[in-house]
């Protein structure tokens, strides 16, 4: 019994000891990392984390911000209500220094009010609807393009890129402007309307249509007889591949079909609209990985310890999107006196990137309501299955082709 | 004019469509009379199946259809024995709640298996325009039509004309009375049951070819077929074919002279009229003739 009392002393006195010790040598900067890692998100959810990952671990490897090294605690938030919970968890219990997120506007839009609240700041790295940072918060900043800056972006290439690759008067052209009608689509089409009316592009038709249609047969009838040039559409995927078909079926060939990313970014709907079918759909979303390097330095470089972590190809331009991100709020954290919030607040609005100086090509210079204003989404294309970035030209690696279909 | 015809041509397309998918549920909810919101979710689960059979092992999709139909019947047996059976004389909300867990359950599963992406069979001979005149419509839709129009008329001769049909449509009218005349009860509900599955195993042997299937897949038709199945007359197949294609081709002229996302607005409009005027629907059998 006494033998079994002693060796209980000593394991104790052993255990906080070493307890102690890590704890005086251990001293890292808490992060949080809020993703839906589960739930019908949770695919892009982990593509914007991983870039995240690969940010905090090649900083770590640097020596960390500070000279301390970067500790990731994730938070899954599958709901609105579930990012609430999380995101309080981390401010209140993990007790993070800073939050990064989120891939989902309506999760960012939830999560960012407790951490607003509890003086944490928070880092959007993908989500793009636009009231996000038009809350006046004080400690949100976002490092992405927003749908206004998606829609402004298709919106100019028709007459920037479209027009001059037909050969044609940009405002000879009909355009349509068709969308899914929830939030991320309505979002979309309104600034494209808006954008549409002071740049003087003709707008024929406006149809929004649920996205869980089993049928668009109305909606192409409609756009053919109103002998549509250009389509901008904003849908997720399920639309996407059901308008490509239907379009084919009922004889539909715009010169033009541009895409909102949602389900034209995707590699699923290509194959199941068919290569043949797709090729010549323009898209304008987050960069993707077939971009020239002289735009996007860094880009090759992070799609080789991409596949060397994760032993894949990136999925998604979610990744690049959120590992840029993440690179620009980690040299503000560094050049920031202190890690309190007003102090990383000023570092940030310091940060001054020219645009092509990251490797998504973006620029970094935040306003007052702490968006980033030196974003503008490149212009991809499909082209024998692959999406290749087209304009603008110094993005580029390969020409605009014209006309939607090669069959 | 010409529009007109091709967007009439397109609702009926559509309503065949409609139809296969309602029939099954004419069977479940107007004999077993259970709201069944897991619907949808069985013809995921055909959906599904039709894309294993045919990406994986190479099946056309109309020879999928076989097994396909025996399994969903079996699926229809077993949610019947272990699901609805228990909850048989409990409150109707009871039943509601089953059916709605089951299907979340489903479409869960399917989602933790398969992933969220979208599975789209491969059978290009089945998405060919064919030209009636200068209209165009798919061989995939044809053959719809004419499975949906046989199946219909299959399934009346068949209520009518068997003992088994027969036994049905006295446990749908009197429950209790049935059991007195020795109709065995559960049973005719299992059978039932299954039959209403394996109408939509064959239904989405013929939906697979021209629609991805998605976790959420069920949910974009449901809500239509009990639309359909109450505008006919609940325990009438005649009535749900015609139902469907009077919401088909709503659906397709409202959403091209009015606007696509009004769509739902016109149909329901119309079905809540006609409920009005005619609350047993279209062909009888509904509220008024219990």
């Amino acid at each position: 019994m006494k033998l079994v009392m002693r060796a209980a002393y000593a394991a104790g006195i052993l255990a906080t000891g070493l307890a102690l010790s890590t704890g005086a040598v251990n001293a890292q900067t808490k992060i949080g990392a809020l993703y839906p890692f589960s739930g019908g998100l949770a695919l892009l959810g982990d593509e914007s984390f991983r870039g995240l990952e690969l940010a905090t671990e090649e900083r770590n490897a640097a020596g960390g911000v500070k000279g301390q090294p970067l500790q990731i605690v994730k938070g899954d938030a599958v709901d609105p209500n579930q990012a609430v919970g999380e995101a309080r968890r981390l401010t209140s219990v993990d007790k993070v220094t800073v939050v990064f997120g989120t891939y989902s506007s309506s999760l960012s839009l939830a999560a960012t009010q407790v951490t607003e609240l509890a003086g944490v700041p928070y880092f959007e790295l993908g989500a793009i609807s636009d009231p996000i940072t038009e809350r006046g918060f004080k400690n949100l900043f976002r490092s992405n393009p927003t749908a206004r800056d998606f829609a402004a972006s298709m919106v100019d290439s028709i007459g920037d890129a479209i027009a001059p690759a037909l050969g044609v008067d940009a405002k000879s052209l009909k355009v349509a402007i068709i969308h899914e009608d929830s939030l991320y689509g309505q979002t979309v089409a309104g600034y494209q309307t808006k954008r549409a009316q002071e740049k003087g592009v003709n707008v024929v038709e406006t149809l929004p249509y649920s996205a869980k249609s089993v049928d668009l047969t109305p909606v192409i009838l409609r756009l053919k007889s109103a002998n549509v040039d250009v389509v901008l559409q904003t849908s997720y995927q399920n639309d996407t591949v059901l308008f490509f078909r239907q379009a084919k079926e009922q004889g539909f060939k715009p010169k033009a079909v541009m895409g909102a990313g949602g389900g034209y970014s995707l590699r699923e709907t290509m194959e199941a609209v068919g290569a043949a079918n797709m090729e010549g759909a323009l898209n304008v979303d987050f960069t993707q990985y077939k971009t020239n390097v002289s735009a996007a330095p860094g880009i090759t470089e992070f799609v080789a310890k991409y596949k060397a972590k994760y032993g894949i190809e990136p999925r998604s331009g979610h990744s690049l999107a959120n590992y840029v991100g993440a690179k620009i709020f980690f040299d503000a954290m560094a050049a920031a006196k202190d890690f309190s919030a007003p102090a990383i607040r000023e570092s940030v609005l310091k940060v001054d990137l020219p645009v092509g100086a990251t490797a998504s090509g973006w620029g970094a210079k935040f306003n007052e309501a702490g968006q980033n204003t030196r974003v503008s989404p490149f212009v991809m294309q499909w082209q024998g299955g692959e999406l290749v970035t087209v304009f603008p030209a110094k993005a580029a690696v390969t020409k605009m082709k014209t006309g939607l279909g090669s069959n | 004019m010409d529009v007109l015809i091709q967007l009439m041509i397109n609702g009926i397309m559509l309503g065949s469509m409609y139809a296969m998918i309602s029939v099954g549920l004419t069977l479940i909810f107007g004999v077993i009379r259970v709201v069944n919101f897991a619907h949808g979710e069985l013809l995921m689960i055909g959906m599904y199946a039709v894309y294993l059979l045919c990406n994986k092992l190479g099946l056309h999709p109309y020879v999928a259809a076989f097994p396909v139909i025996v399994l969903l019947f079996l699926t229809g047996v077993l949610i019947q024995r272990f699901i609805i059976q228990p909850l048989l004389d409990a409150d109707e909300h009871i039943q509601i709640f089953a059916t709605v867990g089951l299907s979340t359950a489903l479409v869960n599963l399917d989602l933790m298996v398969f992933g969220a992406d979208l599975y789209s069979v491969t059978s290009p001979d089945i998405r060919v325009t064919v030209k009636l005149g200068t209209y165009n419509v798919l061989v995939g839709q044809l053959v719809m039509l004419g499975a949906a129009i046989a199946l219909v008329v299959g399934l009346h001769a068949f209520m009518h004309k068997t003992a088994l049909g027969r036994a049905i449509r006295a446990t749908a009218q009197n429950r209790n009375a049935a059991l007195l005349m020795g109709v065995r009860v559960n049973q005719i509900y299992i059978i039932t049951f299954g039959m209403g599955a394996a109408c939509v195993g064959l239904a989405s042997a013929l939906v697979s070819p021209l629609f991805p299937a998605t976790p959420t897949v069920g949910t974009y038709f449901v809500l239509t077929a009990f639309v359909v199945v109450v505008l006919g007359g609940m325990r009438s197949m005649y009535g749900a074919f015609w139902g469907a294609m009077i919401i088909g081709l709503v659906d397709s002229l409202s959403a091209y002279y009015i606007a696509p996302d009004l769509k739902e607005v016109v149909y329901f409009a119309i079905f809540i009229l006609i409920l009005i005027f005619k609350p047993t629907g279209l062909f009888g059998f509904g509220r008024g003739t219990e």
